[in-house]
């Protein structure tokens, strides 16, 4: 657990807000080339006898969500308390 | 035993578990919610850990639509339905990721016990009463559509009338709801979410065996996928196209055309953030370690589930090849488990539809009334100065929360096509009023009351009128328009009016204040 002040909590929210989106953008970056990509390129590509384009982007894109999910939590996002108690400590 | 009655078991059994836990909770509760009642049973006195807040947000999210519908009308699309559905993979950790941890620190700050008042605290009163109406009416309106749902789903799968079905569930949902507040749906949802996952896993292994295993499931699916094209379009659907084209006699229309999937991705991806039934789950949990988790948590539920169970209906069109003349795709996931499953297995599969609706019931049940009580009344009592007793306030909370149920039961009894109207809107009108007062208020200092009221009405009748009339941009769903209208009159509503003062700005922007 980190001790931050109100003011740095503010500037490590905004850091994590900002992974978050940037992750959510590349989830749906990726889920449009996998989905539509693959589809135009090869209709008839098939993995375990379902459309490739479907098992690539459905399957790929909730994979891809929980790998990046995990790895900003454990990157970027702080343990920090959320109630000010230890606020007067930092300064 | 007959048939009838071992169906009948494992949905007996749960809701006699879900009863029992709203009222264990409601008797553990007890000391907190003597000292203060709102913040134990609106929001469960800020102590949700990471895998309930998880399972919470994911129930209340996944709801009849979910299990019935959208299976439904992938059984008649294909593959692209499920394409379609796999844009809610982001819903989990969206909303806990970019809104979650701000509003945990600031709700704790002001002390907000709901998502109303930290909008109290952010802009003024007319903005929050304004959005505590949008969240009575919308929800009250959802619940009724998921009553309904609910109960057509109960009645088919028992063999009982609608009437008893509705009431019979109606009430066990309302009853837990209103005794055990929101630490009570928080726990049920996540034995819903459990339930919802079993059901699916069951559905699934009846479906491949009922088909002769998966490849020859997904043969069947192939071959339709042929015909269609063999007839030129004229016959069946295109199952494994994105675009799930339909056969007509104009040689095939897309089902999902691509600007539909574009939009898609608002409605049920990155506007979910704003749903009031999503964000005040950021008041509720305990620590930050628990958001991390439920981040993670949240992502792997939902997404198994909207993927899973999108899936399992392509594949059951290789077991149910077509369905009645004049029958809905929603009877597909009934009719399969009323014919293709072993009773006790029927049993406890149609468990899980029913917790999904449920648990969405429940959780708009205690927002809906904690914006009557805590939002309205409350507000009204603190702001003339009045004293608060908080057994009054005990009695008046469950006496709202039952009453807002009953009243929502007996409109799904013979439900009146106003409602039904309104329904339509709910889902997407929530987040054309909400998703911009949401983020800007936590993220753009510059925002303030005068583009917060503007956009949010503004959007919402932007959103409402052009649905109610038909209007459409190309085949973009209307919450384009809704999110676009709202954004730009925030904006303009901006340039009006007072800017933040310094006492909010200290609360909600410290990091753009000058450092001590």
């Amino acid at each position: 657990m980190d001790k931050m002040s109100y003011r740095d909590k503010f500037i490590q929210m905004n850091k994590e807000a900002k992974a978050t989106w940037i992750i959510a953008f590349i989830i749906i970056a990726y889920w449009f080339i996998s989905g539509f990509g693959v589809y135009k390129m090869a209709p008839k590509a098939m993995i375990l006898n379902m459309p490739a384009w479907f098992v690539l982007s459905c399957f790929g894109s909730w994979i891809l969500s929980m790998v990046l999910v995990g790895i900003i939590t454990k990157t970027v996002f702080k343990d920090f308390n959320l109630d000010d108690d230890d606020e007067e400590v930092t300064k | 035993m007959s048939a009838g009655v071992i169906r009948m078991l494992p949905v007996i059994i749960f809701f006699v578990v879900l009863l029992g836990l709203g009222f264990y909770i409601q008797r553990t509760s007890a000391d907190s919610k003597a000292e203060n009642f709102s913040k134990e049973y609106y929001i469960g006195g800020r102590s949700l850990g990471g895998f309930v807040l998880a399972m919470t947000l994911v129930a209340t999210y996944s709801s009849v639509s979910s299990f019935l519908s959208g299976p439904g009308v992938a059984w008649n699309v294909g593959y692209g339905w499920v394409y379609y559905a796999s844009t809610q993979v982001v819903a989990a950790f969206i909303v806990l990721g970019i809104l979650g941890k701000k509003m945990a620190v600031v709700g704790r700050k002001v002390d907000a016990v709901t998502v109303i008042d930290l909008i109290r605290a952010r802009y003024d009163d007319k903005v929050a009463t304004l959005l505590a109406i949008v969240i009575i009416v919308f929800f009250t309106t959802t619940m009724i559509g998921q009553f309904i749902g609910g109960a057509q789903i109960f009645s088919k799968a028992m063999g009982i009338g609608y009437v008893t079905a509705l009431i019979v569930f109606a009430v066990v949902v309302i009853l837990y709801t209103s005794v055990g507040g929101f630490n009570a749906v928080a726990i049920t949802d996540t034995a819903c979410a459990m339930v919802m996952l079993v059901g699916m896993f069951a559905l699934g292994f009846s479906i491949l065996k009922a088909g002769g295993g998966l490849h020859s499931v997904t043969t069947k699916i192939n071959q339709i996928a042929d015909d269609y094209v063999a007839s030129g379009g004229t016959k069946g659907s295109n199952m494994t196209s994105p675009f799930g084209e339909i056969g007509n006699a104009d040689g095939g229309t897309p089902y999902i055309p691509l600007p539909l999937y574009i939009t898609q991705w608002m409605l049920c991806g990155i506007c979910t953030m704003g749903l009031p039934q999503s964000t005040v789950r950021c008041l509720s949990y305990k620590n930050s370690h628990a958001v991390h988790r439920a981040m993670v948590y949240g992502t792997i539920v939902v997404g198994a589930m909207m993927v899973g169970m999108h899936m399992l209906g392509v594949w059951s069109r290789a077991v149910l090849p077509s369905i009645p003349e004049g029958a809905t795709t929603d009877t597909v996931v009934p009719t399969l488990i009323a014919n293709y499953m072993h009773p006790l297995v029927a049993g406890i599969t149609i468990v899980g539809p029913l917790a999904a609706t449920m648990s969405t019931i429940s959780s708009l049940l205690i927002a809906g009334s904690s914006a009557i009580v805590k939002d309205l009344y409350l507000h009204h009592k603190e702001a003339t100065n009045q004293e608060i007793d908080q057994k009054k306030v005990a009695t008046l909370s469950i006496s709202i929360t039952f009453l807002m149920g009953i009243v929502a039961v007996v409109f799904s009894i013979k439900p009146p096509s106003i409602i039904v109207w309104i329904n339509m809107f709910s889902f997407g009108g929530l987040q054309t009023s909400f998703f911009w007062v949401m983020l800007f208020g936590l993220f753009w200092k510059k925002a303030n009351s005068t583009g917060a009221f503007l956009g949010s009405l503004g959007g919402l009748a932007a959103y409402c009128i052009t649905m109610a009339a038909g209007i459409k941009i190309s085949t973009f769903h209307n919450i384009l328009i809704g999110i676009v209208v709202a954004l730009i009159l925030f904006i303009i509503g901006n340039n009006f009016g007072k800017p933040l003062d310094e006492e909010k700005a200290k609360i909600f922007f410290p990091e753009q204040e000058p450092a001590a």
